[in-house]
């Protein structure tokens, strides 16, 4: 039916794939961390403390249980009952259940109430950690991606002895481990000249809002975690443009195109487009791995962010919560890679043509 | 055309940073000025959740969570290095076998004007009998009653009545005096009202607005990243207990770190003026003004004592021999060198510290007698009378044990919480010593949440704790409570949850059970002639060092105080003991607040 | 060998061979030539000399047995991982990029579900389960396991570029099995990339383990250099300046990845002609 409309067609089923995958990706994420054998309420009652009787600690792991949806409940309100088998011992609901609740809170918008950071909304957690790790990472990652591909170009046209002194510098820095990097920032202009603040995501004494104050201390704060991810970022992406950028110039329709005549500057153009590519998807997948990479920084920096709120959460089978963030991680990625998808639909001549021929099936 | 894109970039973010930078360092006093602001950290680590006083400790952030009483206040608090009671709500009159007595202090009032009365009081030490899974439920199996009588000067006498049939223990009572922060009974009676009489549901609200407080601050603002309280200009107390005086700093500040270094680097840029956190080698730290309450080591007063908890149901384990051979084996000295860089003196066997106010009851002759100190040598004799024998491999290094009939044993785990650095290097270098003595344990790091659910049910080899972690009014009985009581003694295994004793030491209804232990735990809280006490502490550490149910292994302060006097101060030290070596937020330590001035 | 005598040519793979095989013949006979112990042998962080190369570590270990005993586990997980990631990757990239249509489709979920699970939820799962808890082998599978994705796209797109050579179409209409065309018409064809997707793997599963013991989620069994750094970062060394606890380690990691990213990037040159001008 679509067949006259190719580049809808392309984006529709590209798009079918994309939501299939997103589906796939909720429910094994909802399912991985139930595997484990770990009660989720046997961690609370061990921080709840010493002194509890028997009877005592039975009834507040009943009260966890029945908070956080594990086990089954007749009746609302005040006249909650927790439903009980033949040895009075609380009915645990299934995994599938969950699932189905699960599902239904987040069409109404809501993720659920944390484990452990009780009483607080996985939604609130969210709204408050993502502005920061989105501020730190897309940024970074943006302005690395660019100013190393644009530098990797550079050096596989110009070849010369700008690429004999910025190629092993660029090699050297991807292959420096980002998080030593990040904490020699720290030692050395923080700690060492107090040029920048060595942690945190604005000074302690201003109130979040938007005043100049706020802004101008948050920016202050900045600097030092965006370095220790930019320029790490950016040899990375120039090493590997740089090698795109050589390898396309060996290719056979670069030759043919030469051959044919064409400009040089015409030949680059289609040289830089192909090789970005490549480059571009590596973009996407970046976004993929924000969250974790941020966890490090947030570590290093004490900087606000998602990436604690999730290591801590998988490590306490902290369920709303690991699910919440993981929704998040799925949604992202998948736009992104999606967005990518198109994107190179577009601009790949090879993807293009397959389009317009039709696959034939 | 790429070349020239690529130089805007670069010059766009180059202006862009400096702007950054520029602006950076102009910001400043905006909002908390430094010279009116205290910042304190080291007790919140995640996140601010609630600050409802009605939840679990661990869920309640600071400072509303655990003893401090900067918000909302107990009755009395308890001076750790001179175990004086000191008055606060209230003002301990007597405490004996049968009954505690406690005056609320006239004065004392809410933020919203109220005055304090023996309501607040029995809302939260009798909400056990309304709601069995309260937070602070176990009170009531310690006070049976709380009764009130009005006294001439306009305040109230409170008589906690000894819950005789329950668990007959004044001595706890004493500890919930100091640690059960009184909440405002007229508000939450009212929220619970409202909310259907469904505790639950309000242990949802967050009480972070303007909550109703009896405490010298309240909460003003908070972050994921920091918690602000402010004086109050009305707090009952100036008068009452501090001749007028208000506290120094308008604000106190607690960032949250999440990394361990930036609580030494914040001290040392004098951007923290105190914490509680472990920072190693604290004399590298002195040059840039971080000081302690010894100027030398060991630094610290000693409190507390990290142990091995070893689950005594499972063989080898099971065998007492065993375990002492385990507490001669270990090298107590590499720990307290190595893993807590000379924090603490040298550890004494038994579960009494040579130190403090427990010193009385320690008994260095029977430590001699009974106790096992760091002997390889005596360790291997005692495995090889009990008939244990341990198989070495070609290079000289252990590979495994056998038992008395020759059978192949285990390898024992010795669970402690990944990540926990200093945990982590006790376990290590313990680990190191039991193996070159022949005894074959290995380190076994879990994620934290493994931890949490391994212990209550006993489902571990050995496990590292830190029990009885505060200095309150009934240690060192605590601490023996917490690792010898048979009261709830539950099989290993499945939901079988037991708060003490979770190596499940000393089975009743087998043959090795001794009753003493029992009788002796259930005894020494209404003993109150001194010489009896101290013969029956005697008697319950001899038990200790012949059973050798857990290991301590070394001993630590009941916080790491360390403190900046760059911007505030007066602290109290050795030299100038007015307050306990406590951060100023807790227990009988508050009082650091009236008493600091700024440096300059 | 035509290809060898080529890469003896570049300056940039004796250097990178030079360094690897360096680190390699350090890591193999450093343990039977120096004496190694695990021990303490003075005090904490006691600084380098006297008799101790490189000083030592928190708990009074001398930091060259570390460091050799480091460099050898993070060899072990860079290989685990990249032989894993690089197995995955390049069927998958392979068979997805040639058959294309449905099937393509499905690899393709396949990687996407790949990515959006985060590796250390995985992680910490598995070694939950685990009665010996996270191993340095566990951690090598699990970077393996997770970090294939990457390989897959670049190995898809080259198939994928293949797939309408003549000689390919010609082998079709012989009649030869998907398998068959597989293994003997793409794969050589592609086989030097894909040797250069395991070299950046291998690269890439050393950064990772060192970002994940960095974490706290190392392995328990072992001293690996993430170890070695996270056990400095978490007390304290940093700030005590005791830069003999992270530099040697961070040196040794970024020699490592170092020399494998030269050796990528001279093979890129030889396999690719406008290089050798």
């Amino acid at each position: 039916m679509l067949k006259q409309y190719p580049t809808l067609r392309f984006i529709l089923m590209r798009g079918g794939w994309y939501f299939i995958t997103f589906l796939v990706a909720v429910t094994i994420n909802f399912y991985l961390p139930r595997l484990g054998k770990h009660n989720p309420v046997d961690i609370i009652m061990g921080k709840s403390g010493s002194g509890m009787s028997t009877e005592d600690a039975r009834i507040k792991e009943e009260m966890y249980l029945q908070e956080f949806g594990l086990v089954k409940v007749s009746g609302s309100g005040a006249t909650r009952e927790i439903v009980r088998d033949s040895e009075g011992k609380p009915v645990r609901t299934t995994g599938f259940e969950q699932f189905v609740t699960y599902i239904g809170m987040c069409l109404k918008g809501d993720l659920g109430t944390s484990f452990q950071k009780y009483p607080k909304k996985v939604v609130d957690v969210i709204k408050e950690a993502v502005p920061w790790t989105l501020a730190l990472q897309i940024p970074t990652i943006i302005c690395g991606w660019i100013v190393g591909n644009v530098l990797g170009a550079m050096a596989a046209y110009r070849r010369g002895i700008f690429d004999k002194v910025f190629f092993p510098f660029a090699l050297g820095l991807s292959a420096f481990p980002f998080f030593v990097f990040g904490m020699l920032l720290v030692y050395f202009f923080a700690v060492g000249f107090h040029w920048f603040p060595a942690m945190g995501g604005y000074a302690n004494n201003v109130i979040p809002s938007f005043s100049f104050e706020f802004f101008s201390s948050a920016a202050h704060h900045y600097v030092l975690p965006f370095f220790s991810i930019f320029l790490i970022l950016a040899g990375g992406q120039a090493i590997g443009m740089r090698s795109m950028g050589i390898y396309e110039l060996g290719t056979d329709y670069i030759k043919y195109a030469k051959w044919l005549g064409l400009k040089e500057s015409k030949v680059l153009a289609y040289l830089f487009r192909n090789a970005m590519l490549p480059q571009i998807t590596g973009l996407a997948l970046s976004l993929g791995v924000m969250i974790g990479g941020a966890l490090i920084t947030e570590m290093i920096f004490s900087y606000p962010g998602l990436g604690m709120a999730m290591l801590t959460a998988i490590q306490n089978n902290d369920y709303p919560m690991i699910q919440g963030v993981t929704l998040i991680i799925t949604t992202s990625v998948l736009i992104a890679n999606f967005t990518v998808d198109v994107l190179i639909g577009f601009l790949d001549p090879r993807v293009k043509a397959g389009l317009q021929i039709g696959k034939g099936n | 055309m790429m070349r020239s894109s690529c130089l805007k970039v670069l010059a766009v973010g180059a202006l862009l940073l400096g702007l950054v930078s520029c602006g950076g360092s102009s910001g400043g006093e905006a909002g908390f000025p430094r010279s009116k602001t205290l910042y304190l950290a080291g007790s919140q680590w995640g996140d601010p959740n609630t600050f409802n006083p009605l939840v679990e400790n661990w869920q309640a952030a600071w400072p509303v969570n655990d003893r401090f009483n900067l918000m909302y206040e107990p009755l009395i608090t308890y001076n750790s290095l001179n175990g004086k009671f000191e008055p606060l709500l209230g003002t301990l009159v007597s405490s004996d076998p049968d009954k505690v007595v406690v005056d609320i202090n006239p004065a004392a009032k809410w933020s919203d004007g109220q005055p304090v009365t023996s309501a607040d009081v029995k809302f939260v030490f009798e909400i056990g009998r309304r709601f069995r899974n309260a937070a602070t439920a176990f009170a009531i199996d310690f006070t049976k009653e709380i009764l009130a009588e009005k006294l001439e000067n306009g305040g109230e006498r409170l008589t906690f009545v000894v819950n005789k049939e329950s668990r007959n223990n004044p001595l706890v009572i004493l500890d919930h005096l100091q640690a059960i922060r009184i909440v405002p009974a007229h508000v939450f009676e009212k929220l619970l009202s409202d909310n259907g009489n469904d505790l639950s549901a309000v242990q949802k609200l967050k009480i972070d607005k303007d909550p109703v407080v009896t405490g010298p601050y309240n909460l003003e603002n908070y972050t994921n990243e920091r918690i602000v309280l402010k004086r109050r200009a009305d707090y009952w107390g100036n008068d009452v207990l501090y001749g007028g005086k208000e506290p120094a700093p308008e604000f106190i500040i607690h960032p949250i770190y999440k990394n361990n270094d930036h609580f030494a680097i914040a001290l040392q840029q004098g951007k923290l003026d105190a914490s509680q956190t472990f920072m190693p080698r604290i004399w590298l730290k002195k040059k840039d003004g971080v000081k302690t309450w010894y100027d030398d080591a060991p630094y610290f007063v000693p409190g507390t004592m990290p142990l091995l908890v070893i689950n005594t149901t499972k063989a080898p384990l099971n065998d007492k021999n065993f375990r002492r051979a385990m507490a001669a084996a270990i090298n107590y000295n590499d720990i307290k060198e190595l893993a807590v860089s000379n924090y603490a003196s040298d550890l004494e066997p038994g579960l009494i510290m040579n130190q403090g106010l427990e010193k009385k009851f320690f008994s260095a002759e029977d430590a001699a007698e009974f106790g096992v100190k760091h002997d390889p040598e005596l360790a291997k004799k005692i495995l090889a009378d009990a008939g244990y024998k341990s198989v070495l491999k070609a290079d000289g290094t252990l590979d495994h044990m056998l038992d008395k009939n020759g059978n192949r044993l285990p390898t024992l785990s010795i669970m402690v919480p990944a990540g926990w650095s200093d945990w982590e290097a006790m376990v290590k270098l313990a680990e190191k010593s039991l193996r070159a003595a022949g005894i074959d344990v290995r380190e076994g790091p879990v994620d934290a949440g493994i931890y949490w659910s391994s212990h209550g049910p006993g489902n571990f080899d050995i496990v590292m704790r830190k029990l009885a972690e505060n200095v309150t009014p009934s240690l060192p009985w605590g601490r023996f409570e917490a690792v010898m009581s048979t009261r709830n003694w539950l099989p290993v295994g499945g939901d079988n949850w037991m708060s003490e004793n979770q190596g499940r030491y000393n089975q009743p209804g087998t043959p090795e059970y001794r009753p003493e232990v029992d009788s002796l735990l259930k005894a020494i809280p209404t003993i109150s002639d001194e010489a009896q006490l101290a013969a029956a502490y005697r008697e319950l550490n001899k038990i200790f060092m012949q059973d050798q149910p857990v290991i301590p292994l070394c001993y630590l302060p009941e916080q790491f105080y360390q403190f900046s006097a760059k911007q505030w101060k007066n602290w109290p030290t050795s030299d100038n003991p007015y307050a306990p070596p406590l951060l100023p937020w807790v227990g009988a330590s508050t009082k650091i607040l009236w008493n600091l001035q700024l440096a300059k | 060998m035509k290809i060898l005598k080529n890469l003896l040519k570049s300056p940039m793979f004796i250097i990178g061979a030079g360094l690897f095989f360096g680190t390699l013949l350090i890591a193999l006979i450093g343990p039977i030539v120096y004496n190694m112990t695990m021990d303490r042998v003075g005090a904490q962080y006691a600084a380098p000399g006297g008799g101790y190369l490189l000083g030592l570590d928190d708990l009074g270990r001398d930091y060259v047995s570390l460091l050799l005993s480091g460099l050898r586990s993070s060899l072990y997980v860079g290989f685990l991982a990249g032989i894993i990631a690089t197995t995955i990757g390049t069927l998958i990239g392979i068979y997805g990029g040639f058959r294309g249509g449905l099937v393509d489709d499905l690899l393709n979920m396949m990687t996407n579900l790949f990515v959006v699970i985060p590796q250390l939820v995985i992680l910490i799962l598995i070694s939950a389960s685990l009665q010996e808890g996270r191993s340095l082998t566990l951690i090598g599978v699990i970077i393996g396991l997770t970090g294939w994705t990457w390989s897959a796209r670049a190995v898809r797109a080259q198939a994928s570029a293949l797939k309408s050579k003549d000689h390919i179409s010609l082998a079709k209409l012989n009649g030869d099995n998907t398998l068959r065309v597989l293994l003997v018409h793409i794969l050589p064809y592609i086989f030097s990339y894909v040797f250069m997707v395991f070299i950046i793997q291998v690269a890439s599963g050393i950064l990772s383990e060192s970002a994940i013991s960095m974490i706290g989620l190392g392995p328990l069994d072992t001293v690996s250099l993430g170890t070695i750094l996270n056990q400095a970062k978490n007390t304290g060394a940093l700030g005590d300046g005791v830069w003999w606890a992270f530099m040697p380690a961070t040196a040794t990691i970024t020699v490592i990845v170092f020399a494998l990213y030269l050796l990528n990037t001279s093979m890129d040159g030889v396999f690719n002609p406008r290089l050798r001008k």
